[in-house]
């Protein structure tokens, strides 16, 4: 519906072609190593990719069908650990079950499928700031439950020996398995998005929207309003608990410090800089984001009046300014429309 | 005879009181500016420092550091608001949201920058009273917290009943538009708001700073607890926040006292499940709130 | 609706192109280092920077001088903010005190040393992307940082880079049979990580020690933060003490950055015990230690290395009188020659970390110089050479330069330890019980690193 969409049936197709191409690439003896200089923006795009998994969960609940969910870390984490838990080889002082990492996608999926059931059940009756406050609450207990039993999950230092199947199939080495790393993740990144995006452009979309628009109408026209919004959540946990299982096969560890407020934090403020309920434009808020948190992390240099001690601090009064900024000139999000925000507020 | 239960009920009002100052502004800003706050943290810590200045170097009682960070803290935390939230008062419920996320930031790291980040304490002498014949002890501070506490519930009980800015307050969360009809200023509502909640902040800092210390994270610490606090209460209800804060102040305080061995760290989390709890059984909080379509 | 629609798409395809044409670019771009597995180019090794790019060039002229690099960079990946920040600031001053010494004595391979210092938060995900940016773009040669909580989920990353990291921080178990050079000179079994800082298993053991041979204490109950740090030191100082024949009553444990800890206290003030333990960072340290003064719980109180700190005393000082606190002894061979310079440098709070960084800056430049150059494998490859037993014993870079000049070889003797390596790359120290007054701490009893040794096989 915005002008920035494309076509949707590019972006699943495409997801499609380059998802078997890289599979074939990590299989092939090639490898390709990124030039040196470029590491470092190459490991933001790794992590860039997996919060844009959970990302573009998240917009299909909050963008189109106005669920407020402040806790999707909590599916990212259950996502992990089930993952970690299930695959790890003899970690340091924490529970590793040691199968292959297929199991591990698979559990990690089903583990935050089920987290999205129970909560969905229970909470989608709630109103929009209470369901943000207990969904946010269920992501600070989770964390709770992942330090305090520590001889799972290996409390604050968490679980090592996790299978790597990326870097495992990717000799080469000097980068090679950041650029493989890239290559099956922006696959599957886009392979979502083209899904997620049909879906929400499709006539089921448009139930979504309405249901944003007003729960109550929608209703009496006859569609079971529960429904829609429990699979929607269901389909955001799926996504988001992917994510988390992807995120600790790509580190080879869990921690309960990859799973804080920070990843729900940044996520959503990439989608709402971006514009809720653009599905293209709350990816480019959060590259903008990410890019930005990075991008500083190049200029103490520039400023030689402040120690680097300063600096750190500095550093995030800018993103902090930024966000401000945006919020002041385009509060509706950079690539959003301002009727979607009327009806979110 | 030991007074079963005393002792933990001490406790629990101690950390509820000090949820609770930061709660009660939490909700009134949540209630009649139509924003959750994520820079209302930060107000606090501006208190901390405050204090913290007064006492160490201004040399005053520690009853005068409250009264001098109340006032900084209020006019600080209104000049703020005046400038990032006011001009963008209509955008909605997101922007603010998304603008109280930058702010705290800001900040924060700004007062990191300037003060760095070494945990300053507020010395100050305490008193014990021993009641050992009934089974518990309280301390002057911990009196002196409670009571500081409820001393500002009744002040805002005060205010909001008998002034007419308070009645209108009052009004305005009931019914916005009824309350414009009526010819309620509410833009001078809003200014009463921010001064309120600001204020109450500046002197939850002082006592944060005096239990912990002054440091440029000291409430944005504690603001996953307001939060709490203030939503278990029904949001937007001030009376309901003081309520849900010392629930929750009493429920860490017994599941310290009575949760397994292995998983007594949990007790932190214990706030969160009590959320859940009370508003699976209550979908209006405490106070159940008026379910305001959005 | 249509047509506009049309027009649409029609933006949307030729942006899309445009965006495809960049890609195409940038992938032709990396297509340089295309290669395949398995014929020679994959060493494994190819992307590491070793030395400055320029100095071949520079310097080839001047052949009688040793071909050096003109800067030599560290990179220190700190804490400036997040949850542990007030710890950054003495392990900041002593390392720039560190450096500052490092260059008026002429500096590593006559070069100048750099701290490049960034900020992790002590958040993994975000050390793992400073450490690339000071791996690959800062083009450091060696690391001096890092945490427990960071090293032990990065650990295989960490082994990729094979960089040196030198850390002041970590003493958590997992290292003591990881990381260092395993004493051998061959870099294919070794473990790119080393501390300066004595690990939790040496501290807890002779704190356990303490509490039973010295002290005739049989009964304890404990106070732990979740942390990894505090955990850690919990669990290890449990297991010494009950295999000592101790007994721990109770363990409760607490989330950090509470307003009031009286019911922990409470509770584990019902327990019988003759000492308790207390194993928090320093915030909630001094919150707890009033609240346990105010309640008027008593009993011996033994605090946890990490406390030992000036800044416990002018909080607590008064209130903590006559408590314990045992550390890996914080006073190396050269503590006493560090300490006045520290303090003229800043008014920094010191911590063991603190003077563990200063070990570390200076470990690492010896190792540069005595590698003769700045590569990471020959630093890996010095850095047992300069602090372990053997050759002239130095306690400053001035000193340690020069008698490698000279052509000695040399021992470096720390502020914190004597820094003499294990295999694992760890260090050993006595271990100090210390006694809290309201002017700072004094000896109570010390257990000598020979013991311990002969106890601990793993380290």
């Amino acid at each position: 519906m915005s002008r920035f969409e494309l076509p949707e049936i590019d972006a699943t197709r495409a997801g499609l072609v380059l998802f078997v191409a890289s599979v074939i690439f990590l299989y092939s003896p090639v490898f390709i190593r990124p030039p040196s200089g470029t590491f470092v923006f190459l490991e933001l795009a790794v992590l860039f990719l997996l919060y844009a998994l959970i990302l573009i969960g998240l917009n299909l609940q909050f963008g189109h069908t106005g669920l407020v969910n402040f806790g999707p870390v909590a599916f990212f984490a259950v996502g992990g650990y089930a993952a970690a838990i299930l695959t790890a080889n003899d970690p340091y002082r924490a529970v590793g079950l040691g199968f292959a990492w297929p199991v591990g996608l698979v559990a990690g999926v089903l583990a935050a499928v089920a987290l999205g059931v129970l909560l969905g059940f229970s909470t989608l009756k709630l109103r929009d700031d209470f369901l943000a406050i207990v969904t946010l609450a269920v992501a600070e207990i989770i964390q709770g439950l992942t330090i305090t039993f520590r001889d799972v999950t290996g409390g604050s230092i968490g679980l090592q020996n996790v299978p790597r199947p990326i870097a495992d199939m990717t000799g080469g080495g000097g980068g090679a398995e950041l650029f493989a790393t890239i290559v099956v993740l922006g696959s599957v990144c886009l392979l979502a998005y083209g899904v997620f995006h049909r879906l929400s452009a499709s006539p089921y979309g448009r139930v979504l929207r309405a249901i944003r628009a007003d729960e109550q109408v929608t209703e009496t026209l006859g569609k079971r309003v529960f429904r829609y919004k429990l699979v929607v959540f269901i389909y955001g946990a799926a996504i988001g608990g992917l994510a988390g299982a992807l995120l600790v096969f790509y580190n080879g560890a869990a921690s309960a410090s990859f799973f804080t407020i920070d990843v729900t934090v940044i996520v959503w403020i990439g989608m709402l800089v971006g514009g809720a309920g653009s599905d293209r434009g709350v990816l480019g808020g959060l590259a903008l984001i990410m890019g930005f948190q990075l991008f500083t992390r190049f200029l103490n240099d520039l400023l030689p009046f402040v120690t680097q001690d300063q600096f750190a601090s500095i550093r995030l009064v800018l993103v902090g300014l930024l966000l401000m900024l945006v919020v002041k000139y385009r509060p509706e999000g950079i690539w959003g429309t301002a009727e979607e925000l009327e009806a979110d507020s | 005879m030991a007074l079963p239960l005393a002792q933990e009920l001490i406790f629990g009002l101690v950390i509820g009181s000090y949820i609770a100052l930061g709660a009660i502004g939490f909700t009134l800003v949540y209630g009649l500016v139509n924003m959750i706050n994520f820079a209302h943290g930060e107000f606090i810590t501006i208190g901390a420092f405050v204090g913290y200045l007064a006492v160490v170097f201004g040399g005053v009682s520690l009853p005068v550091a409250l009264l001098v960070a109340l006032l900084v803290a209020a006019v600080t935390g209104w000049a703020i608001a005046r400038l990032t939230f006011e001009p963008m008062n209509d955008a909605g419920a997101v922007p603010l949201l998304l603008m109280s996320i930058g702010l705290g930031l800001v900040l924060r790291n700004g007062m990191r920058a300037i003060a760095g980040p070494d945990r300053r304490n507020v010395p100050v002498a305490v008193t014990t009273y021993r009641f050992d014949d009934l089974g518990f002890f309280v301390t002057s501070n911990q009196l002196f917290i409670i009571g500081v506490t409820l001393f500002a519930v009744l002040v805002l009980h005060l205010f909001l009943s008998r002034t007419m800015v308070g009645i209108s307050m009052r009004a305005t969360a009931d019914n916005e538009r009824l309350a414009l009809v009526s010819g309620i200023d509410t833009r001078q509502i809003r200014n009463a708001v921010w001064l309120a909640a600001s204020g109450l902040a500046g002197v939850a800092g002082v006592m944060l700073a005096v239990s912990q210390s002054a440091n440029p994270s000291v409430g944005f610490g504690q603001l996953l607890l307001i939060i709490t606090a203030a939503i278990l209460g029904g949001a937007g209800s001030p009376y309901g926040a003081v309520a849900g804060s010392y629930l929750l102040g009493v429920g860490i305080a017994v599941s310290v006292a009575f949760l397994p061995a292995d998983i007594v760290a949990l007790s932190s989390t214990m706030a969160f499940a009590i959320l859940i709890v009370v508003l699976l059984v209550r979908p209006g909080g405490i106070a159940n709130t008026e379910v305001r379509t959005s | 609706m249509g047509g506009s629609v049309d027009a649409a798409n029609r933006t949307d395809r030729r942006t899309f192109l445009k965006k495809t044409g960049a890609c195409s670019v940038l992938t032709a771009g990396l297509a340089g280092c295309v290669g395949t597995e398995g014929n020679g180019n994959g060493d494994g090794n190819g992307g590491t920077p070793t030395d400055e790019p320029t100095d071949g060039d520079t310097t080839a002229g001047t052949t009688t001088e040793m071909a050096g690099p003109e800067r030599v960079v560290i990179g220190q990946p700190a804490s400036l903010t997040g949850q542990w920040d007030f710890l950054q600031p003495a392990v900041s001053q002593s390392t720039d005190l560190a450096v500052q010494e490092i260059n008026e004595a002429g500096g590593p391979l006559d070069a100048t040393l750099e701290v490049q210092r960034r900020d992790t938060a002590v958040d993994p995900q975000q050390a793992r992307q400073v450490v690339r940016q000071l791996v690959d773009s800062d083009e450091v040669h060696a690391i001096n940082g890092l945490f427990s909580s960071e090293i032990v989920p990065l650990w295989d990353f960490l082994q990729e880079q094979q960089v040196p990291v030198v850390t002041p921080w970590p003493g958590t178990t997992f290292l003591d049979t990881r990381g260092g050079d395993k004493g051998t000179d061959d870099l294919g079994d070794d473990e790119w990580l080393w501390r300066t800082v004595i690990g939790d298993t040496v501290h807890t053991s002779g704190a356990a020690e303490a509490m039973i041979d010295e002290a005739g204490i049989e009964q304890m109950g404990i106070l732990s933060a979740t942390s990894a740090g505090e955990e850690g030191w919990t669990r290890q100082f449990v297991n010494w003490y009950e295999s000592l024949g101790g007994e721990v009553v109770e363990v409760v444990s607490a989330q950090g950055g509470q307003s009031s800890y009286q019911s922990q206290l409470d509770r584990l003030f019902e327990n019988d015990f003759e000492a308790w333990a207390l194993s928090f960072a320093l915030e909630d340290a001094t919150t707890i230690i009033r609240n346990w003064d105010e309640g008027g719980y008593g009993r011996q109180l033994l605090m946890e290395d990490g406390l030992r700190d000036p800044g416990l005393i002018d909080a607590v000082g008064d209130v903590a009188e006559g408590a314990w606190i045992a550390a890996g002894s914080t006073e190396g061979p050269n503590f006493e020659s560090f300490l006045p310079k520290f303090r003229d440098a800043g008014d920094a709070s010191l911590h063991p970390w603190g003077v563990a960084a200063y070990d570390a800056t200076n470990v690492i430049a010896l190792a540069i110089h005595h590698a003769g150059e700045a590569s990471h494998d020959a630093i890996q490859r010095s850095l047992g050479d300069v602090a372990r037993g053997g050759g002239t014993t130095v306690t400053t870079f001035a000193e340690g330069k020069e008698a490698l000049d000279n052509g000695e070889e040399i021992n470096y003797e720390g502020a914190v330890t004597n820094v003499d390596f294990t295999p694992h790359g760890n260090v050993w120290g006595d271990v100090a019980v210390d006694r809290v007054t309201p002017d700072g701490f004094e000896n109570e009893f010390t257990i000598g690193a020979d013991k311990l040794q002969a106890e601990i096989d793993d380290y």
